[in-house]
C-alpha cells in the first residue's frame, strides 16, 4: 500500500516534470545539436585557428572539404575558357586585385591569416568555420586583420577613435549552426568595399527584406536562407557566378540524379512555370486567349531568362548600387591638406582622396545581354586599348542563334583604373596601407610606386608608367525577384509598331531590327 | 509519510519553477532586427540615409533609452509599442506586426534590446542605415 502510493505519486511528479521540461523550451534542441553542451567548446579561446582545432575533433572530414572550394582557394579552372578565375588573380575595376592588399581583401575569406603571398592553404586550422556558422551575429572579421576576428579591444583603423570590441569566441562556437542571410552576407552584401557597392542585387536590404523586395526571401513569407537555393554538398555551394548554367533542357527538379546545381528557378518552378490560372489575371493581348497567353509566355523561356522579366530593376532595397568608380580623380585633399571624403544629399559616399569618385543610384533599371553561361575575363597580362569607348573587364559569350543563350538581365558597371600605357596591360596597385611600406597608394598618393608594389607581388611587368583607361564589367542579376505583377508587361519590350526597337530591349544585339508581332494592331 | 509528502511537495515545487528559470527568455536579436525594420523603423524615417539604425547610439545610450520607457520626447511611453494592442492597431497596413501579433510583448522587448545591444555603435556588430 504504502510503496504502490508512492509509485504513484512518484508518477504524478514524473509527469509534471517532464511538461514542464517540454513547455518551459528546454526540449528545443530536441533534433538538433547543442553546441553548448560539449566539453571540447567550453574553453577559452584566444584565436580562431583554437577554435577550428576544437571544431575538428568531431567534423574531421569538414577543413578538408572546404579546402576543395572556392570559398578557399579563391581560384579555379572555367573549364569552358580554360581560364583560371576567382579572387586570387582576377583584376577588377573595384578595389582592383588583392595581391599586396591581402591583409584588407582577405577578411572575407574563409580562412585566417592570409596576409601574404606566403599564406598556407594546406593548414586544416586556418580554416574559418565560424564565418560561416555564427549565429549569434557578433563574429565578425574587419578589413586589416587577414582574416581574423578582433581577440583585444583595439582602435580601428588607427586614430580613427573608432573601438573594436573582442569576440567572445567562446559564445561564438557554443552557438554554431546553420549559415543565414547573415553569415553569406557579411561578405556578398559588401563586396567591392561597402554595402551593394557590387552586385547591385545584393546588400544589406535582403538581411530582412519584404515582399515587394524579394519574394523568396520575404521574412514575412516563404523566408528562404540563401543556402535554399545555394544549396551546398560537401561544403561546395552551387551557384557560382564564374560559370552559370543558364539554359538545359527541361526542369530540374532537386533530388533528381542530374541536378547538379539547383540554384536556379527551374529547379522549382520548371520549365513551363505559367500556368493558366496564373496568365488568365494579367491583360491578355488582344486574340489570345488565356490558354494562348500562358503558352506564349512559357515560349518565352526559350529566349529569356526568367530573371529577364521577374527582376524590373535591381538596388530596390533602399542602398544604392555603385555604377561608376573614377580612380583617376583620387589624390585630392580638403582645404586643411588631408585626405576628404564627400556625401551626397543621403549621405553616401560620391567622393574619398584615396579612391577617388564613385556615382551610385537605388532602383536601376538593368542592361540585357546574350548569355550562354560562359564568361571570358581579361586576366593580367592580357593586352587591353585605350580608347573612347570602355573596355570589357569581362566578356559574357552568347548570341541569339546558337541554341544555348538567352537574355540576361545585367547590372554594367563602369570603372576609370590605372593601367600600363607601355605595356597595355592593366595593373594592381598597392592601395592598403599596413603603415611599414610606405608603397600604399593610400599612403603615398603615388600611383607609380604603389603599381610598382602590386605588380612586384605577382612578378609581373611594369613599365614604370601609369595611366587611366576606362572599363566595364557585367554582373549577372538574379536575386531581388519581384512579387508577379510587378514583372515586366509585355509592352515594356515590345513595342508600339511591333519591333524590340524602343523599350528595354533595344540594346540587345540581334534584336533591333526584328519585328515579331503586333501587340495593339 | 509525513516527509514523504514533504518531499514530493517539494520535488513538484523544484519542477514547476525549473522551467521558469530554465526558460527565461533570451532575446532573439534576428526577429528584433526584423521588427525595428519593419515596424520601428516605419515610422521613423531619420534624414539623411533613411530609418535610425542602431548604431545611431552607444550600447548604454540604448540601455538609457530602453529603462526610461519614454516615447516621442517623454510624451508616452515607450513598452505599448512592443504590446499586441499596437500590433494590433498597425496589423491592417504593417505586415510584421500581423505576422507577430501573438508574440508575448516582453519577448518582442528582449527581441529589439537584443538587436540594439549587438548593432549599437560600439557593439559587436554595428549596424547602420540600409
Amino acid at each position: 500500500m504504502f510503496k504502490g502510493q508512492w509509485r504513484r505519486n512518484f508518477a504524478v511528479w514524473l509527469g509534471v516534470a517532464m511538461l514542464g521540461w517540454v513547455f518551459s523550451g528546454v526540449g528545443a534542441h530536441a533534433g538538433a545539436v547543442n553546441h553548448g553542451k560539449f566539453a571540447v567548446l567550453k574553453q577559452e579561446f584566444k584565436s580562431g585557428p583554437e577554435v577550428t582545432r576544437a571544431c575538428l575533433t568531431c567534423h574531421d572530414e569538414a577543413a578538408g572539404e572546404v579546402m576543395k572550394t572556392q570559398h578557399w582557394t579563391l581560384s579555379s579552372l572555367n573549364p569552358s575558357t580554360g581560364q583560371i578565375v576567382g579572387k586570387k588573380s582576377l583584376v577588377n575595376n573595384f578595389c582592383i586585385g588583392i595581391a599586396s592588399n591581402y591583409p584588407d581583401c582577405t577578411s572575407c575569406h574563409v580562412g585566417y591569416g592570409w596576409k601574404d603571398k606566403n599564406f598556407d592553404f594546406s593548414n586544416q586550422e586556418n580554416v574559418d568555420c565560424l564565418a560561416c556558422h555564427d549565429t549569434t551575429g557578433t563574429y565578425r572579421k574587419p578589413s586589416g586583420l587577414a582574416g581574423h576576428p578582433v581577440y583585444k579591444e583595439m582602435e580601428f583603423p588607427p586614430g580613427s577613435g573608432q573601438i573594436l570590441r573582442p569576440v567572445d569566441l567562446r559564445k561564438v562556437a557554443q552557438n554554431v549552426g546553420k549559415t543565414s542571410r547573415y553569415t553569406c552576407g557579411a561578405c556578398h552584401y559588401y563586396g567591392g568595399h561597402g554595402n551593394g557597392v557590387k552586385h547591385g542585387d545584393l546588400d544589406a536590404s535582403l538581411e530582412a527584406p519584404d515582399r515587394e523586395l524579394d519574394v523568396h526571401m520575404d521574412v514575412l513569407g516563404l523566408d528562404f536562407s540563401c543556402a535554399t537555393c545555394h544549396r551546398a554538398t560537401g561544403h561546395k555551394i552551387a551557384g557560382s557566378r564564374f560559370q552559370m548554367n543558364v539554359k538545359r533542357p527541361g526542369p530540374r527538379v532537386r533530388g533528381m540524379p542530374e541536378d547538379s546545381n539547383p540554384a536556379s528557378c527551374e529547379s522549382c518552378h520548371g520549365a513551363a512555370p505559367h500556368s493558366i490560372d496564373t496568365m488568365a489575371k494579367i491583360k491578355p493581348i488582344p486574340g489570345f486567349t488565356k490558354v494562348g497567353m500562358a503558352a506564349v509566355v512559357n515560349q518565352h523561356n526559350n529566349k529569356l531568362a526568367c530573371q529577364t522579366c521577374h527582376i524590373p530593376a535591381m538596388a530596390r532595397g533602399g542602398v544604392p548600387t555603385k555604377l561608376l568608380w573614377d580612380w583617376s580623380a583620387a589624390g585630392k585633399m580638403g582645404p586643411d591638406g588631408k585626405p576628404m571624403t564627400k556625401v551626397d544629399a543621403k549621405g553616401h559616399t560620391i567622393y574619398d582622396s584615396k579612391r577617388g569618385t564613385f556615382v551610385v543610384a537605388e532602383n536601376v533599371v538593368p542592361e540585357y545581354v546574350w548569355f550562354n553561361g560562359v564568361v571570358e575575363y581579361t586576366l593580367l597580362g592580357d593586352k587591353v586599348k585605350k580608347g573612347e569607348g570602355y573596355f570589357p573587364i569581362n566578356r559574357f559569350r552568347g548570341s541569339p542563334n546558337d541554341g544555348k543563350s538567352r537574355i540576361w538581365p545585367v547590372k554594367v558597371y563602369r570603372g576609370v583604373q590605372p593601367y600600363d600605357p607601355v605595356n597595355q596591360t592593366l595593373v594592381i596597385p598597392n592601395t592598403y596601407d599596413d603603415g611599414s611600406s610606405g608603397s600604399s597608394y593610400f599612403a603615398s598618393f603615388n600611383w607609380e610606386k604603389a603599381v610598382a608594389a602590386g605588380m612586384a607581388e605577382v612578378g609581373a611587368p611594369f613599365s614604370g608608367k601609369v595611366d587611366f583607361i576606362k572599363t566595364e564589367m557585367l554582373w549577372p542579376i538574379t536575386h531581388m525577384v519581384a512579387p508577379k505583377e510587378k514583372a515586366l508587361a509585355c509592352t515594356e519590350c515590345h513595342s508600339r509598331n511591333g519591333s524590340l526597337a524602343e523599350g528595354r530591349m533595344k540594346k540587345v544585339p540581334g534584336l533591333k531590327k526584328g519585328p515579331l508581332f503586333r501587340l495593339n494592331p | 509519510m509525513k516527509m514523504q509528502k514533504l518531499l514530493l511537495l517539494s520535488l513538484a515545487a523544484l519542477t514547476l519553477a525549473a522551467p521558469l528559470v530554465a526558460g527565461a527568455y533570451e532575446g532573439n536579436w534576428k526577429r528584433g532586427d526584423i521588427y525595428y525594420r519593419m515596424v520601428c523603423s516605419d515610422c521613423h524615417k531619420g534624414q539623411p540615409c533613411g530609418p535610425i539604425g542602431p548604431n545611431s547610439r552607444t550600447r548604454a545610450e540604448w540601455t538609457s533609452y530602453l529603462d526610461a520607457d519614454k516615447h516621442a520626447k517623454g510624451k508616452e511611453a515607450l513598452k505599448p509599442y512592443f504590446g499586441k494592442a499596437f500590433r494590433a492597431s498597425i496589423a491592417g497596413k504593417n505586415k510584421a506586426a500581423a505576422k507577430f501579433a501573438d508574440v508575448p510583448e516582453d519577448e518582442l522587448y528582449a527581441d529589439v534590446q537584443a538587436l540594439l545591444m549587438r548593432s549599437a555603435k560600439d557593439g559587436d556588430a554595428p549596424t547602420g542605415c540600409r
